[in-house]
């Protein structure tokens, strides 16, 4: 099989001209988010291409310390953009998020590549991609699942005072909320693997076919990758929860999630 | 031996005071203590001493510092200064979940879980890891607090007042030390507050149980109140 076809430059920026067909519509919708598109894309771009010359500087100078460091940037990096949406997490929560988010990651990265890709710890052709993929899936359902646990305990807000009142262990009153943020958390990759390979093809594999890869291999990578995702997220979220809400109440067992300062 | 008779005698007579002292001690024995009270920093409460199985009314004007008092007092609010003593103790030093037990809050909203009212008995027991009252013993109390709904009915359908009624029922069937009440009658007409009122402190003297209520209503105050505590509010 062929790899992937050059793109020019020139040609590759004619896609940028579908900017303006997702404009039209923000337009003619009055949806107020043309600066975010704008940013959004401008900050994908030079992301992307800072990223595209560092990977090929540390794929032809392979060294576990440059893994280790792209590694431990993604961490801080997904830890950021989580907390960035999750303001109201205080201190002692936002660390867990930093170790869930790495004692999630890191062992099942480790797995895959050791034990199912059988390659290098730290070779990162492997190690980067497939990290950033569980990261970015990690990402996404610690947004969500926080989201759904903050948004439900306010709507609550009497059932738990009320519990409280009544003398109920803050562990008991909360973990109907962290189970229900759990399973929101994992519904969209539960919900992108029932629909994969019919619905869509997705990212990895996709990209993995247009360099060359027989779609027989790819989609070994895919339903591994897609696996592993799932178990980044659910362990993450898990993580974060079930060690977090402890910091949601105080050794007199009174609890307070609404005015939590970072 | 005559001399021996009347020492026994005279000693059984001492006895006798001795216990009745006791009982009269234990009959006035301090529930709750406050002493030197202060709460986010700018509400400032007299020394208060509640007595056991004393229904004590507290009032004074909006922000005075009544509910966040109820609070203290069983924990959900820890004080700037000062100490809260529940039978001798200073609370601090009892583990919060027990004491919220022995010092139960009702506030003054009622909650009910979104099911039948037999179903709401079941899952506030639930959580508190304890077994729910028979059927009997829920219609009783249900009955007291002027709430006599079926068990299977849900819960969704029932107006403020019917809620509160049947929060007070939930609350009264935990048998806590002390009761506090956060405007437990917010929701209902003066006669029916009155009665249910009435049903509720007589239930509790009969058991010997503390009752602390918020009202705004001065004249439930003036009849079902062992004591009014009047609170200023001010520094």
């Amino acid at each position: 099989m062929n790899g992937a076809a050059d793109i020019s430059l020139i040609h590759f920026l004619l896609i940028y001209l579908l900017l303006l067909i997702i404009l039209a519509v923000m337009k003619h919708c009055q949806v107020n988010q043309t600066r975010l598109l704008l940013v959004a894309s401008l900050r994908m771009t030079v992301q992307l291409v800072i990223a595209g010359f560092i990977l090929t500087y540390i794929f032809q100078h392979p060294q576990p310390l440059f893994t280790s460091a792209y590694i431990l940037l993604m961490i801080l990096f997904a830890t950021h953009r989580v907390l960035s949406k999750n303001k109201w997490l205080n201190s002692r929560f936002r660390l867990t998020i930093l170790a869930s988010l790495a004692l999630a990651v890191l062992p099942v990265l480790a797995y895959f590549l050791l034990a199912v890709v059988r390659q290098d710890l730290f070779n990162p052709q492997y190690a980067i991609p497939l990290s950033g993929m569980m990261f970015g899936n990690a990402m996404t359902g610690l947004n969500l699942g926080l989201k759904t646990f903050k948004e439900s305990m306010d709507s609550e807000r009497l059932q738990i005072e009320t519990l409280q009142n009544f003398g109920v262990q803050p562990k008991k009153i909360l973990m109907p909320f962290i189970n229900q943020s759990l399973e929101t958390a994992l519904f969209p990759t539960l919900n992108s693997m029932v629909g994969m390979g019919i619905v869509s093809l997705p990212g990895m594999m996709t990209g993995q076919i247009l360099s060359g890869t027989l779609p027989t291999t790819a989609i070994l990578y895919q339903i591994a990758i897609m696996i592993a995702c799932c178990t980044v997220v659910s362990l993450s979220v898990f993580g974060a929860l079930y060690l977090g809400y402890r910091t949601l109440y105080n050794d007199r067992a009174q609890m307070n999630w609404q005015n939590a300062k970072p | 031996m005559p001399c021996l008779g009347i020492f026994v005698v005279l000693a059984k007579w001492k006895a006798y005071n001795e216990v009745k002292l006791l009982l009269g001690d234990v009959a006035m024995e301090v529930k709750i203590a406050i002493k030197e009270l202060c709460l986010y920093s700018s509400i400032r409460y007299p020394d208060i001493e509640i007595n056991a199985g004393e229904i004590v009314f507290l009032s004074g004007p909006s922000g005075c510092g009544k509910s966040s008092l109820l609070r203290a007092c069983n924990g959900t609010l820890t004080p700037t200064r000062g100490q809260i003593y529940l039978d001798g103790t200073d609370i601090v030093s009892i583990n919060p979940v027990q004491l919220r037990r022995r010092v139960l809050l009702a506030g003054q909203n009622p909650y009910l879980f979104r099911s039948s009212i037999r179903g709401n008995f079941s899952q506030f027991f639930s959580y508190r890891d304890e077994t729910a009252p028979t059927d009997e013993v829920m219609t009783e109390l249900l009955t007291l607090c002027q709430a006599p709904f079926p068990l299977d009915g849900p819960c969704d359908s029932l107006s403020g007042g019917e809620r509160q009624r049947v929060f007070l029922a939930l609350a009264l069937s935990m048998a806590p030390d002390v009761l506090l009440l956060d405007e437990p009658h917010s929701a209902m007409d003066s006669a029916l507050a009155d009665t249910v009122l009435s049903n509720l402190l007589t239930y509790a003297r009969q058991r010997g149980m503390t009752v602390i209520v918020i009202s705004h209503d001065e004249a439930l105050r003036d009849k079902h109140a062992d004591r009014i505590i009047r609170l200023e509010g001010k520094p």
